[in-house]
């Protein structure tokens, strides 16, 4: 009767009881523990003197983000999981490269802080810690980071992808990934032409000056191997939907394109390629693992936020508005680097296409060429307008402005380039 | 195997005493803590470090408990509109929706503008309150018109109005209000923010970054007014009698479809009141993800605290130091585990307010062909 | 096992529930062929017992012989291989399904076709062997509770009872209903069959009983004695431990002022079929008027209409004012009280206290409630008051409704109704499922309203409570009223032939006849 399911049931929890007992010594690995470091270091309330953190406090497999007395701390806060295979993990990676490569330097990390309300509590927190420089690595941090940064003057915020600066302890940073974007146009226009089917898709995000750059400085670079060619658009309007990336290439796979970019940050594209069609993925180096990858344009943000460390512990950094070259170092494409071999379909390209890909890749990594080469004239859009004439390039104003959203820009980035068969996204 | 004593079992034949269930809840997250330090355990975390990490993130200091309070208030406000709809058996799952709603009615007081930011604070204060509480009204409404005219299930109605309600939010923030193109509208001026401690940070320095704000005083009164209705008040008698037994309601002369639409109405106003708080007090714009799915959360607070407003708000403030301390540990995703732990602890737990458990000396076997 | 006389024996059974013992150590025995009453009040353990036998229960102690042999079951499916088969007084049918689809429902054959023609033929072939016939094609809403209940013994002789338990069976069931149920169960014992029948009417076990058993609080007080040489009143005896006055007093009083006036009213039921169809009748002040009819006939739905929980046509006037229609808030305004049929799904809210449920008419007015708040101390004195006033048994007013039993159950939303002071009490079926002295005491009730002067309208399927109550009487069928008489020149045959669609007229102009 009931008495005896309740013995079972006992049993059952004792059982349990004591597999947790037997599993525990094992399942806790204590990291290797830094003795020198340990000697001084004695954190106000949680780190246990015994066993110091490599990163941050320990709790065996839980990391919790907390400073090191006699270190410069820096931390991270993430939108996503810090191994997203994308934006988040790029970020990720530049942190361990901060942490490898920057003297006596201690970095953490705050993983899957929702954009908003949550924003402003987790950056607080961190501040509040005594982290000594905090990245946030989302737009929508942005208003978060800049509130945060006036309560806390000694504390410098580096915000990614935003507009705003308070000419002290706030800065923005961003780079020119228009550059990449325009080789890998070339591979996907190379690509293309040699499969014999000239048409290509991107996946934009939301209608932001950032987006129509990417997307034309794609395009630019495919005119560059096929001029033939024409891409047309898919608008998703989130940055990180695996689900809604993935159903979106597809999307254009089915309408006919033979290669698939992406705004966005997820490998989606190279999944949902087909046999014999290919995808371009984007933010993070290592995620151009599927066959069907032709390459990604990645982020190496470790150099540039190492720069940034290190001029903010020697008091130089000062928060404005810093927008990087890939001269610096701070992108590439996957498969064109020293260690690395060329993805098969990259490889496979004929032989003048992929030298003239390789040549102008190498220019651009050298500063020979920039993100103002790539919008130098002539252009057209896809109306029929010469967008900027012979012999003229871009300002930078033009490059990230929309005149709707108040920017000074005299040819804002509101047109398509001419082999983009997609409408203009509308913006009232 | 034969103990000497017997587990007993047995249907609690009278009432209970007042303080059981709270001491039965109290038992209840005890133990979900305990499960989830042997859980934390075996993925090869170590609890201590995790607990100590817990108290200090949530409660160890002024500005961490600010924090943990700033949290708990929309908790509070939703969990509260949940018990309302609940102890009438309506079940409201749209609280999410209703607190998006909230936010956009409030912030047309901010954008239309419905009143300049250098109007008097308390009339801006009070009209964005009275909008984002109509608001809430409105999306209770439709679910509750539906349900008392044509009995449409009010689970089906208000989950859906959820979507409608954000795809309406993204609407308006990615296309009419939208800046600079992305999904959210242009920051709040000051004159249309809630007070916060922070605000007094120049005569009092220590108050600096201390961003708990008139939203968590307006919780705890909503809390109150919800306690006065359910307990004292006609209207709380009516809706526990609809709630129990609407056949006998309808009996002692009660209007049902009148009530249900009421009590959906004040349901979703809370919910709206919570959306309000949340972008006047904390966010200062309407933008996508506001909620980070507080009125779901709400649900399961109305159900741990057993719809009681008043444990509620400590429910809340649990729940509130659950997401500001579990989203700092890395990787995340614990603090979801620990709800999730809780709740299933504290329904488990009502089995000991029917059933009363004792140890009791084996007797002789008694049962013929007994195989133990 | 064939040559063994007895069918069932249960020996030393005790069965615990947590804090009740429902169960003490009782015997039983079925002899083979017998039709054995277990008779016994309200909560006298009849049910339990029977559950034991049907498997549903495990006994604490005791031991279970079927044809001579020890059973244990562990499920009803051990009780169903024995043979068997128990009709529950709640029936388990599902109502959207035909009656061989109910039949057939549970067994594991057929697996996955069902060849509905093939056991439909299966079925009727039953039906003819035992008399009792169904359409077997219908579903089960269409049915009558009476085929219903024969659905429910097809249901146990398909899987070959042989052994039938009926848990009151006549509780739902009209008269003729009862009759053919009983030449049922006659047919059965003659076809080999054994059956356990609870009740606890007195008259019916007289009727077909062949032994009984009686039951009070658990512990046998009659043991398998013979049916001839009993009297009903030594029965009552047996069942409740003290003597039984049946005759409540109803003292002769002038009836006064018409209070209740319904002329032509029609109204559907809840599946949209015409339940009244012109019904037409007075009540007067400090008059019982008493309301007879197999079920289902439209007492209910009249019910519904004068207390406004049914939307209704043609005309209700209580005190001159129309109320046809009207809210039941403006019933209960004007003086309307109303015990209805279904205690625990219409008149209490379970969950509630005793004194919530007591405050349910009166919520509204000083002292206990002003237009905002509840008193609550008023509240629980008022209940204090009703709990001692009419004897309510129960630990204190913050008892939830749903742990009184039936009669308490009862007495509350009797107290609650006359303490209103109504002008009309309209009580449907007040003294259903009640033990004898619950039924006592709810009918010195009524009789007390009558004499203050509250005019009464008493629907009832108990006869012989209308007779002894009512000061007249009248009789609906099928949505139509047969005729009203006088309580004193009302005969049980008179009545029955009304009951059964005879108008009054044509029986007065039969009697003319006759001589």
């Amino acid at each position: 009767m009931s008495n005896k399911r309740l013995w079972s049931l006992l049993a059952l929890l004792l059982v349990l009881v004591m597999l947790v007992a037997a599993c525990a010594p094992a399942a806790t690995p204590a990291p290797a523990a830094d003795q020198s470091a340990s000697a001084q270091d004695t954190p106000a309330e949680e780190a246990p003197a015994q066993a110091p953190a490599d990163t941050s406090t320990d709790a065996g497999t839980y990391q919790i983000p907390t400073t090191e007395e006699g270190k410069y701390n820096v931390a991270f806060v993430y939108v996503g999981p810090h191994d997203d295979g994308g934006w988040t993990q790029a970020h990720d990676q530049a942190r361990e490269f901060v942490e490898n490569n920057v003297a006596d330097v201690h970095t953490a990390y705050v993983e899957n802080v929702a954009e908003g309300a949550d924003a402003e509590q987790v950056i607080r927190s961190l501040a509040r810690k005594g982290f000594d420089v905090i990245f946030t690595t989302s737009f929508g941090f942005m208003d978060a980071s800049e509130i945060v940064a006036s309560e806390f003057p000694d504390v410098d915020i580096i915000h990614i992808s935003g507009f705003k600066a308070n000419g002290e302890n706030f800065g923005n940073l961003m780079g020119s990934m228009e550059n990449m974007k325009y080789v890998a146009g070339m591979v996907a226009g190379a690509r293309a032409k040699a499969d014999g089917n000239p048409k290509l898709g991107y996946i934009a995000t939301f209608p932001i000056p950032e987006e129509l750059r990417l997307g034309n400085a794609f395009g630019l670079g495919v005119e560059e191997t096929c001029p033939e060619c024409t891409i047309d658009v898919r608008w998703i309007f989130t940055w990180h939907d695996p689900v809604l990336e993935k159903e979106a290439a597809s999307s254009l796979f089915d309408s006919g394109a033979q290669v698939v970019m992406t705004g966005a940050d997820t490998p989606a594209p190279a999944e949902a390629a087909p046999d014999g069609k290919w995808g371009i993925t984007y933010d993070y180096q290592y995620n151009c693992t599927n066959p069907q990858c032709l390459t990604s344009m990645y982020w190496n943000w470790g150099p540039v936020y190492a720069n940034i460390v290190d001029q903010s512990r020697n008091g130089e950094y000062v928060g404005g508005w810093e927008y990087f070259d890939s001269d610096t170092g701070g992108m590439g494409l996957f498969g064109f680097g020293e260690d690395e071999e060329l993805m098969p379909g990259v490889a496979s390209i004929p032989e003048e296409d992929l030298a003239m890909i390789k040549e102008t890749y190498m220019k651009f990594l050298s500063g020979e060429l920039d993100r103002f080469d790539v919008f130098s004239g002539p252009i057209t859009d896809n109306q029929g307008n010469l967008v900027v004439p012979e012999g003229v390039s871009l300002k930078q104003e033009d490059l990230d402005g929309f005149k709707e959203f108040g920017s000074e820009c005299e040819t804002c980035m509101y047109w398509w380039n001419e082999n983009i068969s997609a409408e203009l996204p509308s913006l009232d | 195997m034969r103990l000497p004593v017997d587990l007993v079992v047995e249907k609690r034949t009278e009432d209970y005493p007042k303080w059981l269930p709270a001491a039965t809840s109290l038992a209840a997250v005890i133990l979900a803590f305990i499960i989830s330090g042997i859980i934390l355990k075996l993925i090869g975390g170590d609890p201590v470090q995790v607990g100590k990490f817990f108290w200090s993130a949530t409660f160890g200091s002024v500005a961490t408990i600010s924090d943990t309070l700033v949290k708990a208030t929309p908790l509070i406000l939703v969990g509260l509109a949940c018990s309302v709809a609940f102890r009438m058996k309506l079940w409201n799952i749209g609280a999410e929706g209703q607190f998006y709603m909230g936010a956009f009615f409030a912030s047309l007081v901010v954008l239309v503008p419905i009143l300049p930011p250098d109007a008097p604070k308390p009339l801006i204060l009070l009209a964005m309150a009275v909008m984002g509480m109509i608001g809430g009204a409105i999306w209770g409404f439709v679910p509750g018109f539906l349900k008392a005219k044509f009995a449409v299930s009010e689970i089906i109605t208000t989950l859906m109005l959820n979507y409608v309600a954000i795809l309406w939010n993204n609407f308006w923030i990615f296309d009419r209000w939208s800046e600079g193109g992305f999904q959210m509208t242009r920051l709040f001026e000051r004159g249309y923010w809630l007070p916060r401690l922070a605000d007094y940070a120049r005569e009092y320095p220590t108050l600096s970054g201390i961003t708990l704000h008139l939203g968590f005083v307006v919780a705890l009164l909503a809390a109150v007014l919800v306690w006065w209705i359910f307990d004292r008040s006609r209207w709380g008698y009516e809706i526990k009698l609809i709630g129990d037994n609407p056949n006998a309601a309808r009996y002692a002369g009660l209007n049902i479809a009148r009530n249900i639409i009421l009590v959906m109405m004040l349901s979703g106003a809370l919910a709206g009141l919570a959306g309000m708080s949340e972008i006047s007090g904390v966010v200062h714009r309407l933008q996508e993800r506001i909620s980070p799915q507080y009125g779901f959360t709400g649900i399961i607070i109305a159900w741990v605290a057993k719809l009681n407003p008043f444990a509620v708000i400590l429910v809340s403030i649990l729940f509130g130091a659950l997401i500001v301390a579990g989203r700092e540990i890395q990787p995340s995703g614990l603090a979801a585990m620990l709800q999730g732990i809780i709740l299933f602890m504290v329904i488990s737990s009502d089995v000991l307010l029917r059933y009363s458990i004792r140890l009791q000396r084996t007797t002789t076997p008694v049962t013929a062909g007994s195989d133990a | 096992m064939e040559t063994h006389p007895n069918a069932v024996e249960m020996k030393d059974i005790v069965i615990r529930f947590p804090g009740v013992l429902a169960n003490d150590h009782v015997n039983l025995v079925l002899k083979k062929g017998e039709i054995h009453a277990l008779l016994g009040e309200n909560g006298a353990g009849k049910s339990t017992l029977m559950n034991a036998l049907a498997g549903l229960y495990r006994p604490t102690s005791g031991i279970i012989k079927i044809n001579g042999e020890v059973a244990d079951f562990h499920s009803p499916r051990d009780a169903i291989a024995c043979g068997i088969g128990m009709v529950h007084q709640h029936f388990m049918l599902v109502p959207t399904q035909t009656a061989t689809e109910n039949i057939l429902l549970g067994l594991s054959t057929p697996r996955f076709h069902i060849n509905l023609a093939k056991y439909d033929e299966e079925i009727l072939a039953l039906q003819k062997q035992y008399g009792l016939y169904v359409d077997v094609k219908s579903k089960i809403w269409q049915l009558s509770v009476g085929e219903q209940q024969r659905v429910e013994i097809l249901k146990t002789l398909y899987r070959g009872a042989e052994i039938l338990i009926l848990d009151e069976p006549t509780a739902v069931l009209a008269p003729q209903e009862i009759d053919e149920l009983m030449a049922t169960m006659r047919s059965l014992v003659d076809q080999g069959k054994s059956i356990i029948f609870i009740s606890h009417k007195l008259h019916e076990v007289e009727q077909v009983a062949d032994r009984i058993t009686v039951l009070r609080k658990g512990v046998v007080t009659a043991e398998g004695i013979d049916i001839a040489g009993l009297d009903k009143r030594k029965l009552a005896q047996l069942m409740v431990g003290r003597d039984v006055v049946f005759d409540v007093e109803r003292t002769a009083q002038k009836p006064g002022e018409v209070v209740l006036s319904v002329r032509d009213l029609q109204a559907s039921n809840n599946k949209g079929v015409p339940a009244l169809r012109g019904v037409s009748f007075d009540v007067h002040a400090g008059e019982i008027l008493g309301f007879a009819g197999v079920a289902g006939n439209g007492q209910s739905e009249l019910a519904e209409c004068i207390t406004g929980l049914r939307a209704c046509r043609g005309q209700i006037t209580i005190d001159g004012r129309d109320l046809a229609n009207a809210p039941p808030i403006l019933a209960i305004k004007n003086g309307v009280a109303h015990v209805p049929e279904d205690r625990t799904h219409v008149g209490t809210a379970p969950n509630l206290s005793i004194t919530e449920n007591s405050i349910m008419k009166n919520y509204r007015e000083a002292p206990i409630g002003n237009g905002v708040t509840i008193n609550r101390s008023n509240a629980r004195i008022y209940a204090r008051k009703l709990k001692e006033s009419y004897g309510i048994l129960a630990p204190g007013v913050r008892t939830l409704a749903r742990k009184l039993s039936g009669g308490n159950l009862q007495k509350v939303i009797l107290a609650r109704e006359i303490s209103t002071d109504p002008k009309l009490m309209v009580a449907v079926q007040p003294t259903r499922g009640l033990d004898v002295g619950a039924i006592e005491a709810i009918q010195r009730l009524l009789l007390e309203q009558r004499s203050t002067g509250t005019a009464v309208l008493l629907i009832s399927e108990e006869l012989e409570e209308l007779f002894s109550l009512s000061d007249r009487i009248a009789v609906i069928f099928h949505g139509q009223i047969m005729g009203i008489l006088p309580a004193e020149d009302a005969d049980i045959d008179t009545v029955g032939q009304m009951m059964m669609g005879t108008r009054l007229e044509e029986i007065e102009q039969e009697q003319e006849a006759a001589p």
